[in-house]
């Protein structure tokens, strides 16, 4: 991880892989998941959004965990590249979470009948969303980049850290008053023909994460280095194969 | 004050408490606001609810925590932001002496402005929504323990928004709270209901057992930052 158009021009050549290997790959899943898998036995056909909505639950709390360790990168061997990186991260697992939350409640309203229940899960996801909202807003308020970046790694550390605690709180929450009527965490043991596809769907999202993070982070390097020799130079070679 | 006599950690964390004291001392609007707000957003309650004493009786805890947890959040601004904008923080931070020492004894200046009061208060709001005065005691050391941590909390945000819109350290510590929300208002419920509160008191204690280290090593990072 040296400097940083050393980190652009080694990723040019291979980010559109990681791009190309998602597309394929959530494809391939979403096809045999939507097309060849068979129905479930209790829920019919809406099950299906499964396909979509645990992929993106997954990686609404791995986003987290890949943000608190490049922020501890960041903060303890000062490792610029982690700072752009928690900062790069951040929209990417914020709209994760919303897709989790918008798909869980698009299948909730065929299944549970309701859009919305104050069930355990639902609730830890939605607080993990603010906390995404927080750390977008903690650096879009920062006027000094370095110092915004710092400051999200440690917030994003300090996430991490309070997460099994929000985790733990609301379950208890949750036991305490009434319990719900709906339970979606008993979860019958699924068919292999359900599970494969969901677990490549899961690894066609990483690969959309990566892809993603890293074409944000060319995006942040560009736009920091605005000012420099060699971002001037890459956009004149763009200009040039253009016309 | 004599800084020459100053030998150990303690004597700072001394001193910077008895500063901010005396600080607070002579700007009793600091005192005076936060009781206020709580006790505004108390009346807020039986305004919109309807003023049905059976009604309230069942939500008095409830009411009680959530107003203080918003006025904890209106007091985040005093915690270092003047010191931030005439440079004490920055003479604090060159003496030298370990941060979160200080950190610690700032924030817990704070609660005695902030968070005591309102704890106090909370008497007065329990008389407004017809608390039931056997589970007061139980109200009173859960709401102490709770806006200790609502300090620290506080602080976190705070920091991290120095010199910045105060609505974003709001944002920044809202989530965070919701887990000492739901022990402290599950605490006051069980003691109500006859069960055993004492759980929730100790799962309250060891959050901040853990909270005043990890949150004021945190806090001390954060301030900083702010200073690179």
């Amino acid at each position: 991880m040296g400097s940083t158009p050393g980190f652009f021009n080694s990723t040019t050549r291979y980010v559109s892989w990681f791009g190309l290997f998602a597309f394929l790959i959530l494809t391939f899943g979403l096809i045999w998941g939507i097309f060849f898998s068979p129905p479930d036995y209790k829920q019919g056909e809406v099950y299906r959004i499964i396909y979509i909505h645990v992929p993106s639950a997954i990686l609404a709390e791995s986003v987290l965990i890949t943000m608190s360790i490049f922020g501890f990168l960041n903060l303890v061997w000062r490792v610029k590249i982690a700072g752009m990186l928690v900062r790069s991260a951040a929209p990417i697992g914020a709209s994760f979470t919303f897709l989790a939350l918008i798909s869980g409640s698009i299948w909730g309203y065929p299944t549970w009948g309701t859009w919305w229940v104050w069930d355990a899960r639902l609730t830890s996801t939605l607080l993990l969303f603010f906390i995404y909202a927080s750390i977008i807003g903690l650096y879009s308020f920062s006027d000094n980049q370095l110092k915004g970046d710092k400051s999200i790694s440690l917030l994003s550390i300090v996430g991490i850290a309070i997460i099994p605690i929000i985790k733990k709180s609301v379950d208890w929450w949750q036991t305490l008053h009434q319990p719900s009527t709906f339970s979606l965490t008993s979860a019958p043991s699924m068919s292999p023909e359900m599970y494969i596809p969901l677990a490549i769907c899961v690894i066609g999202f990483y690969f959309i994460y990566i892809f993603m993070l890293i074409q944000r982070l060319r995006v942040e390097i560009l736009y920091r280095e605005r000012d420099t020799r060699w971002v001037g130079l890459y956009f004149q070679n763009k200009l040039e194969k253009i016309s | 004050m004599k800084h020459s006599s100053l030998t150990s950690s303690f004597d700072w964390f001394l001193l910077i408490i008895r500063r901010d004291l005396l600080i607070s001392s002579r700007k009793l609007v600091g005192f005076i606001t936060p009781v206020i707000f709580f006790l505004t957003i108390i009346t807020l309650f039986p305004i919109a609810f309807g003023p049905e004493p059976n009604q309230l009786n069942l939500m008095a805890s409830n009411i009680i925590w959530i107003a203080a947890l918003l006025s904890s959040l209106l007091a985040i601004e005093g915690i270092f932001n003047s010191d931030y904008r005439d440079g004490t923080l920055e003479q604090i931070l060159i003496s030298g002496e370990p941060l979160f020492l200080i950190v610690l004894a700032k924030v817990f200046c704070h609660w005695l402005v902030a968070g005591a009061p309102i704890v106090i208060c909370s008497l007065l709001a329990s008389l407004f929504l017809y608390f039931s005065y056997e589970n007061i005691s139980v109200l009173l050391i859960s709401l102490s323990i709770g806006s200790l941590l609502f300090s620290l909390l506080g602080a976190l945000g705070g920091s991290l928004s120095l010199g910045k819109n105060a609505i974003l350290s709001a944002i920044i510590v809202l989530p965070f709270s919701i887990p000492i929300l739901i022990l402290g208002t599950a605490c006051v419920e069980a003691s109500i209901n006859n069960q055993d509160y004492v759980v929730y008191l100790m799962y309250l204690g060891s959050i901040l057992a853990i909270g005043i280290p990890g949150l004021s090593l945190a806090i001390a990072a954060s301030i900083r930052l702010n200073y690179e």
